[in-house]
């Protein structure tokens, strides 16, 4: 999930409470003697217990205690996902979290210092909070430090996503501390002024916020909240959220009734798919492109931990409804176009790594990409060599289904081409594996009986080309 | 001891006061609604998987400083 420098983990150097860092293959969390009090306080009271044994915060092993620094260890996460590559569902899950743990940190007199959606990521099918130094004291009467943080990260991405489409979350890829409040008030619709919610969580907070810009000094004093009030904040931000809906229309769900095989050649792809995972024992496994994850849930059964990944926001909704709905720990499903993966973002780059980065550090054994080569040959006409390198980067092991040209998805993509039809005559099973033979060596081959497609067992060659 | 590493933005620490009035009002006014639908037998269950913005802590032993 990053890249190691001094091994301090970059994307914790934000917080003067401590940072990250490896050792060896472990992550762990280094605090500093400023959060002693905050931190012995937390554990002593059992706050950490009941948010760790509620599964709300990530679990954390104290290692090391010594005058000038605690070590803690918390659980290893797989596989971290950052808010641009959520789902519309994930986006709104975790923001629900944050405002119940900061719900629950104002009942036992702490706070959330800050609202990063950073913070928070899914693991074992569910949000979960993994900034442990996140807390503070709450001061009585004061209003929530992290609140304009929650709006930029969350409640505004969100709300925003109603109206624009879940293109929007990759504003966050730009905008690394959350959508300048401004800026969602301008893009919301006029009648949103007349929601008292939009109106004062949005138009009016950002008013306020350019009004008292210049005050340099710190000399407006600040206001007093009850907790109360605040408590009301952040019920009726979570109502409001939770009863959030996208306009868009879903176009995810008949894809598998569109789809051009019959049931039989289905089922015999499943079979393939099955038996070659079963053989390899992989321990991680990427399927990309994967919609709504009816195939890695083939094999999810044999598979410790798989990751899912779709360019349609909404297949990829459908399938963390499914991960919630089944309890499947061992899914996580995430929004990605391959054509565009994930950069790595925030100062020198590295704060939140790319995509590529995250998956090498991932290792997975197996990767699928089913149904997906002709979408990157043709859609985005990226040179088979290409896609091969980019497979090579990360993966061992490549099941990959290549559709030829008499497969009626391929003719229909290429019949759009038009005059340039013979631009892509490239496109044909030896070009494929030509490509494909620079990084890989193909260790099975079958037709998958009543379609037009074959589907490829692809070993990577030692020295990766 | 509170330390802030960031700036929380003065307008947004002022207008929480205000947001908060809104929220009040919006609690009640759908607590009513609600408790008037529940009478006639129309109000809904929600779809969303989340559940509620409550921790239940029956089942541990944490000492409440309120």
């Amino acid at each position: 999930m990053t890249k190691i420098n001094n091994n301090i983990h970059e994307a914790s150097f934000r917080d003067p409470s401590g940072y990250m860092f490896h050792d060896a293959a472990t992550l762990r969390r280094v605090i500093n003697p400023i959060y002693f009090p905050q931190y012995n306080k937390l554990k002593e009271s059992g706050f950490f217990r009941t948010l760790i044994d509620k599964g709300l915060l990530i679990s954390h092993e104290e290692t090391e205690v010594s005058e000038d620094k605690i070590i803690i260890t918390p659980e290893e996460i797989p596989f971290v996902t950052n808010p641009y590559e959520w789902s519309f569902e994930q986006f709104k899950h975790a923001a629900l979290h944050t405002l119940k743990i900061q719900k629950y940190a104002l009942s036992k007199g702490f706070i959330l210092k800050d609202a990063s959606a950073y913070n928070v990521t899914f693991h074992k099918g569910k949000p979960i909070f993994i900034d442990t130094l996140s807390f503070d004291f709450y001061e009585k009467d004061t209003p929530w430090r992290a609140y304009k943080q929650f709006i930029t990260h969350f409640f505004g991405p969100l709300v925003l996503a109603k109206y624009h489409g879940t293109e929007v979350f990759k504003m966050l890829q730009t905008h690394i501390d959350g959508v300048p409040v401004k800026l969602i008030a301008s893009l919301l619709p006029g009648k949103s002024k007349l929601s008292s919610t939009l109106y004062t969580n949005i138009h009016l907070l950002a008013k306020m916020e350019s009004k008292h810009s210049e005050d340099y000094k710190a000399e407006t004093k600040v206001a007093r909240l009850s907790k109360k009030a605040q408590n009301n904040i952040l019920e009726s931000l979570f109502d409001y959220i939770k009863r959030l809906d996208l306009k868009e229309a879903s176009e995810w769900g008949d894809y598998y009734d569109k789809t051009n095989y019959e049931d039989a050649a289905f089922i015999a792809k499943k079979e393939f798919v099955s038996s070659w995972v079963a053989t390899l024992k992989p321990e991680r496994l990427i399927d990309v492109g994967g919609n709504d994850g009816t195939f890695a849930r083939t094999v999810l059964e044999k598979v410790p931990h798989v990751i899912v990944t779709d360019i349609d926001s909404n297949a990829v909704g459908y399938n963390y409804q499914q991960v919630q709905k089944n309890k499947e720990l061992n899914m996580l499903p995430f929004v990605c176009d391959v054509l565009q993966p994930a950069p790595g973002v925030g100062f020198n780059n590295t704060e939140r790594t790319s995509l590529i980065e995250r998956l090498k550090e991932y290792t997975p054994d197996v990767t699928m990409a089913l149904a997906l080569i002709h979408h990157i040959t043709l859609s985005g006409n990226v040179p088979f060599e290409k896609s091969a390198e980019f497979f090579a980067k990360f993966s061992k092991y490549l099941i990959i289904e290549f559709p030829t040209r008499k497969d009626s998805w391929v003719e229909s993509l290429l019949v759009r081409k038009r005059e340039f039809i013979n631009h892509f005559d490239f496109y044909n099973e030896s070009d494929f594996e030509a490509g494909y033979l620079n990084y890989f060596e193909v260790e099975k081959k079958e037709l998958i009986t009543g379609t037009k497609r074959i589907l490829y067992l692809l070993k990577r060659k030692n020295n990766g080309g | 001891m509170n330390f802030l590493y960031f700036d929380p933005g003065l307008g947004a620490m002022i207008v929480q006061a205000v947001v908060a009035v809104a929220a009040g009002v919006l609690l009640f006014s759908k607590g009513v609604m609600y408790k008037v639908k529940s009478f006639f037998g129309l109000a809904k269950e929600e779809e969303d998987t989340y559940d509620s913005i409550d921790i239940d802590e029956q089942d541990s032993d944490v000492n409440d400083e309120d």
